[in-house]
């Protein structure tokens, strides 16, 4: 008999020592029209650091990432109360979204290479603030699409479609068109769920080779790839952060008993 | 008892089928008879003096020059407004203020201009131009097509935009473009198929309409490029020629006729292709 998943909450949160915070939630409720999907959330992302968050369907992970570069903006019902601390401001009331946005970058579930070529999808942000020369603009796709492990896959097509490109490569392509404007933070949000098993280890080792010089917190609902991935793991549950602590530590020994079930495939 | 039931679904069904397909012949029986009517009295009108002769009294040689000229710069008048008009108003709808209670009006009111008659658009322009102007112009022209067409684009803007994948808009304004950014550079582009189609059609729907016309760039015997007086156009010339009694006027009438129809006939290809195309692409 498996008894009932228990809904008391009791969050642990390890604050991390020594480390510096690039993103930190404090009270974070978040509501889509009158439905309550986070309460309360209290997160640290530490700089450098890959952050992954896992939990069960709906447990607002996704809706978590999507207060770190105020994507909800975009839908009116959509709001945010309590703090996000991002270098001493609260993002959720910084004015300037588009600049905030093109520091914190995004890659999303599904691949969405925009309907232009590969050179332009990479150029494309980096437009958006800066005007260069040709030959620096082909220094910076260049570098982008070498970091992002798609270069030697495209230097010869640079100006076809983005969209003639395989699933796995469009998502790389994704992830070059985000760290091609020098974000300090990527958000990822299931990079791997539409991907296959040699497309996602690419994209894995991408990731881990990128928290160099970025700021990552990954959505996934693959355990293996939190555990491959990530230094520090947060567990939600029902809208709640139930734990947060650094990844080795979730996976041997967890604290609550929701982040036991669930890591243990009692529940999910 | 089984059997009896497998015999009326049958026959159930082959009657329906065979009703579609009726149906179907109906439609385009009707369409091929036009076109061959079209052909039989029209071709033997086409030649070269269509496109180099004015419309000429009855008895003598002449062709349709002032009428496809004037007819082409009052399309060209109309598509320009109703281009920016229609692909403005779709993008607001699709993209901005669609949900809201001033969206729905607007929509409202454009699906009525859409199938609204063209004579009271013809007449709506005679007060709004003409008078005001004292005189038929094919500016007065143009302005009604434009009426005309504005609603058709406006309708397949915001459908086509609609169609668009919001990851698309998420993912743009992820980069830190501004949300117009995001539209004019990724969800057009996105759609450039569907709005260059959607222009097409309108541009279809006016290239052949007679009424708004009588009442604004009225007719012109000659040729002319100013579009402040009354402009020629080949509906209004077929109309006027097609009613008359001599032969010759007549056989230029079924000539424009016919080139109204491949025109009309080739665009709308022209547009099935694009849409073909972009569905196509991976």
């Amino acid at each position: 008999m498996t008894k009932p998943v228990s809904t008391e909450f009791l969050p642990h949160i390890l604050e991390p020592v020594g480390e510096s915070v690039a993103l930190r939630a404090k009270g974070l409720d978040f509501f889509y029209g009158k439905t309550q999907a986070l309460f309360g959330v209290d997160l640290p992302i530490v700089r450098n650091q890959v952050t992954a968050l896992i939990g069960p369907s709906g447990c607002g992970k996704s809706t978590l990432l999507r207060t770190f570069n105020r994507m909800y903006d975009l839908y009116p019902g959509q709001r945010a109360t309590g703090t996000i601390d991002h270098e001493g401001e609260n993002l959720l009331a910084v004015k300037d979204i588009a600049k905030l946005r093109s520091r914190i970058g995004m890659v999303f579930q599904k691949p969405t290479p925009f309907p232009m070529s590969i050179y332009d999808n990479v150029a494309f942000g980096v437009r958006l603030y800066e005007s260069k020369s040709r030959k620096d603009m082909d220094e910076v796709v260049e570098k982008a699409l070498r970091r992002a492990a798609l270069w030697d896959e495209v230097k010869d097509k640079l100006q076809a479609s983005g969209l003639s490109l395989s699933g796995g490569q469009q998502q790389r392509l994704c992830v070059a068109r985000g760290i091609a404007v020098e974000p300090e933070i990527l958000l990822l949000d299931e990079p791997a769920s539409a991907l296959d098993p040699i497309s996602t280890a690419k994209l894995e080792q991408t990731i881990g080779e990128l928290k160099s010089d970025f700021t990552i917190v990954i959505v996934t609902h693959n355990l293996g790839q939190a555990a491959r991935i990530s230094d520090n793991t947060g567990f939600m549950y029902l809208g709640r952060m139930v734990e947060f602590t650094p990844t080795s530590d979730m996976f041997m020994k967890p604290q609550a008993q929701q982040t036991q079930d669930y890591i243990s495939g009692r529940f999910g | 008892m089984t059997f009896d039931r497998r015999f009326r679904r049958k026959a159930a069904n082959t009657l329906f089928v065979g009703l579609c397909a009726l149906a179907t012949l109906l439609a385009l029986s009707a369409l091929g008879l036009i076109m061959w009517s079209l052909l039989k009295q029209g071709f033997g009108g086409i030649n070269l003096n269509i496109f180099t002769r004015d419309t000429p009294a009855p008895g003598s040689i002449g062709g349709l020059r002032n009428a496809i000229v004037g007819s082409a710069m009052m399309c060209g008048v109309a598509m320009v407004i109703a281009l920016i008009v229609g692909i403005l108003a779709g993008t607001w709808l699709a993209e901005y203020g669609g949900d809201s209670a001033y969206g729905h009006v607007v929509r409202f009111l454009n699906d009525v201009l859409l199938s609204a008659p063209s004579i009271l658009v013809g007449l709506f322009v005679y007060e709004l131009v003409v008078r005001p102007f004292h005189g038929f112009s094919g500016l007065a022209g143009g302005v009604a097509l434009a009426l005309i067409a504005a609603p058709v684009v406006t309708r397949t803007t915001e459908d086509i935009l609609r169609l668009q994948p919001n990851a698309l808009r998420e993912a743009g304004v992820a980069l830190g473009a501004a949300r117009w950014v995001t539209i004019r550079k990724i969800v057009w582009r996105g759609a450039g198929g569907g709005l260059l189609t959607g222009g097409l059609l309108a541009f279809a729907r006016i290239s052949g309409e007679t009424a708004p016309l009588l009442f604004t760039a009225l007719n012109n015997q000659f040729f002319a490029l100013d579009l402040t007086k009354p402009t020629a156009s080949l509906p209004a010339v077929i109309f006027q020629y097609a009613l008359s009694a001599y032969d010759d006027w007549r056989g230029l009438a079924w000539a424009g006729a016919l080139l109204i129809a491949l025109t009309v006939l080739s665009i709308n290809i022209i547009g099935r292709v694009i849409i073909a195309r972009g569905n196509t692409r991976p």
